[in-house]
């Protein structure tokens, strides 16, 4: 009998021991299962509706204002020489603009991995394109200053990766186009809870945030922070909310003090921060702040989104110099993860795609150099690119060209979720678009 | 004898007539709530902003102010972790209007009231004010400002 007794605790005791470490917070039985190809991803949404002509196709003026100059003005991202005459994309020298900006990257990133060179966007308008990037569906219903109607690659990582949210990170170029709604979806299987952590450091460490948000005070975690809390408590526990629940991205206690402490370093830093060598847009600065989020978070997802290449609609000049600081900040990017932050370095997978082109046929606007402006609405605004570089990402290599159209904007989340080993959790949701596919599975 | 059967109809049709169902007086089923639960409507971030601000300054935010600072927490993903920055922030400017510490000991019934007053627009129940009092007499270290502090960060302050 107690032999028995003896078998029965001990098979008890040793299934106990098996399963137990496996429960995590969120109830989940087992992290994710699949291996992961990098630890860590950064998605570039380039960069507010890049012109194929002036990107992979090197067209320069050639295809815009029939002046017959070309060549490459994203040198970190794409071999080929810079255009020789007609510089107004640099910063100023004798001339506004003629004084290209150096090139950060020994090799172009397509040297170092894998270009897509002609990928389709489903979408011409800006937020329906960057939600295609984020949520890896092409939803037509999805409408503006509206969160999300699917699941973004945000909360796919946090909830199949049990990801805390300070580990996953929106940074946006600004508040406009709806960008802060695209931290989580209103899905009822995922949402808030599984929100990324989103900031827009050109307000936040900007004009109106050193006004109003430079000067916090510090209080001591135990003998202030803890009692002002515990009366908080005291007063929800108390409040009757009929109104429904309290929806927004949660940070645990300590990750709202590591962000506080992130929030005033920046502060006392007054400005002096990773910015990339030349900054004088806010692409730039917005970039040198997202650097300054992953050197102190590591985060296992960083999304950033630049935008200011949009300004095409009415100037064309102010275009071609958006488009080569966008190409600068990717550079910038890659560097600061290779050179300045350890546990990155050889271990992050960088993705970058614009989120529409632009229109083939120009609008009649001039700027002062005579040149015309392109909006993004015809099919040409289909046309865009996708980079992907990183360990375990082929180098130098070229998929899909011209007339053979080799993926699509909402390939982005599939892919992420296979570098970071999640794609089956992501694919059986069903939330995707059926035409969705790994990047990895179209080469 | 017709007379008697006269009589008789009549009482009979009286008797019927007075048999009029008495009315059943019932009170209607009402969900008791505490007096916080009217408050249905979440604020919007400048709403907040600016009762806050009346709050602890005792005056009007600007509408420039006011709209930077509805920048900024648009500007933060974690709307709960902003609030605290901006508090915070509030807390530090010498023009914040805090009851002394001896004020708040002194007289903490008058303190509780006002302070529920000011920030919840209500009065508190006789359990929340015991709470407050004990919880203020027995913590030496606590402070107005962390009180208020609390107030400004309750589930129920985003409400009106």
């Amino acid at each position: 009998m107690e032999r028995r007794n003896f078998l029965k605790k001990a098979t008890a005791a040793t299934a106990g021991a098996m399963v137990l470490p496996y429960l995590l917070p969120t109830g989940l039985l087992f992290a994710a299962t699949g291996s992961q190809l990098a630890e860590h991803v950064v998605m570039v949404m380039f960069a507010g509706g890049v012109r194929q002509q002036e990107s992979v196709l090197q067209t320069y003026l050639g295809q815009s204002q029939g002046i017959p100059i070309e060549g490459n003005i994203m040198y970190n991202m794409l071999n080929g020489a810079a255009p020789s005459q007609k510089i107004v994309y640099g910063t100023d020298g004798a001339l506004q603009g003629d004084t290209p900006i150096p090139q950060i990257l020994a090799q172009t990133l397509q040297q170092q991995g894998t270009l897509f060179r002609e990928v389709r966007s489903s979408h011409a308008g800006h937020y329906g394109g960057m939600n295609a990037l984020v949520q890896g569906n092409t939803l037509f219903a999805q409408g503006l200053r509206q969160k999300p109607i699917n699941p973004t690659i945000f909360e796919y990582v946090r909830k199949h990766m049990n990801a805390p949210a300070s580990k996953v990170w929106f940074v946006g170029n600004g508040i406009g186009n709806s960008t802060p709604l695209m931290n989580y979806s209103n899905h009822p299987n995922y949402g808030a809870e599984f929100g990324a952590n989103f900031l827009a450091p050109n307000i936040t460490f900007g004009a109106q945030g050193i006004a109003h948000l430079s000067n916090a005070k510090t209080y001591h975690p135990e003998e202030q922070l803890a009692p002002i809390y515990e009366m908080k408590y005291f007063l929800d526990n108390n409040f009757e909310n009929v109104a429904g629940t309290l929806e927004g991205v949660h940070n645990t206690e300590e990750e709202k003090q590591d962000i506080k402490a992130f929030l005033k370093a920046m502060y006392q830093a007054g400005g002096n921060i990773a910015l990339p060598p030349v900054f004088d847009n806010g692409d730039l600065s917005t970039v040198g702040y997202a650097c300054e989020v992953m050197k102190w978070f590591k985060p296992t997802l960083t999304v950033i989104n630049v935008g200011a290449v949009d300004t095409c609609h009415s100037n064309y000049s102010a275009y071609l110099a958006a488009l080569h600081r966008a190409d600068h900040a990717v550079g910038h990017i890659w560097n600061t993860i290779q050179t300045q932050i350890p546990s990155m370095a050889g271990n992050t997978i960088m993705l970058v795609s614009p989120e529409c082109g632009r229109n083939l046929t120009s609008n009649p606007i001039k700027d002062t150099n005579d040149w015309l402006g392109f909006d993004h609405s015809d099919t040409n605004t289909e046309r865009v690119f996708t980079q992907m570089v990183g360990p375990n990402v082929q180098s130098n290599l070229e998929v899909g060209s011209e007339g053979n159209q080799i993926g699509e904007t909402a390939d982005n989340v599939p892919t992420i979720a296979e570098i970071l080993g999640i794609k089956n959790d992501v694919l059986s949701s069903g939330l995707l678009s059926s035409t969705a596919r790994s990047l990895f599975d179209r080469i | 004898m017709r007379y008697r059967f006269f009589l008789l109809v009549l009482v009979f049709g009286l008797f019927i007539a007075s048999c009029e169902k008495e009315p059943i007086y019932e009170v209607n089923e009402v969900e008791l709530l505490p007096s916080n639960a009217s408050k249905t409507k979440l604020k919007t971030d400048q709403q907040y902003v600016s009762i806050l601000y009346a709050n602890l300054f005792q005056t009007a935010l600007s509408s420039g102010n006011l709209f930077e600072v509805s920048q900024c927490i648009q500007s933060v993903g974690d709307k709960v972790l902003v609030r605290e920055v901006i508090i915070s922030n509030y807390m530090n400017r010498p023009t914040v209007q805090l009851p002394t510490d001896a004020e708040m000991r002194d007289s903490l019934n008058a303190f509780i009231t006002n302070t529920y007053n000011r920030f919840l627009v209500r009065n508190p129940s006789e359990a929340e004010r015991q709470y407050f009092k004990n919880y203020i007499s027995t913590h030496p270290n606590v402070t107005p400002e962390m009180v208020y502090f609390s107030f400004a960060l309750s589930d129920e302050y985003l409400f009106y």
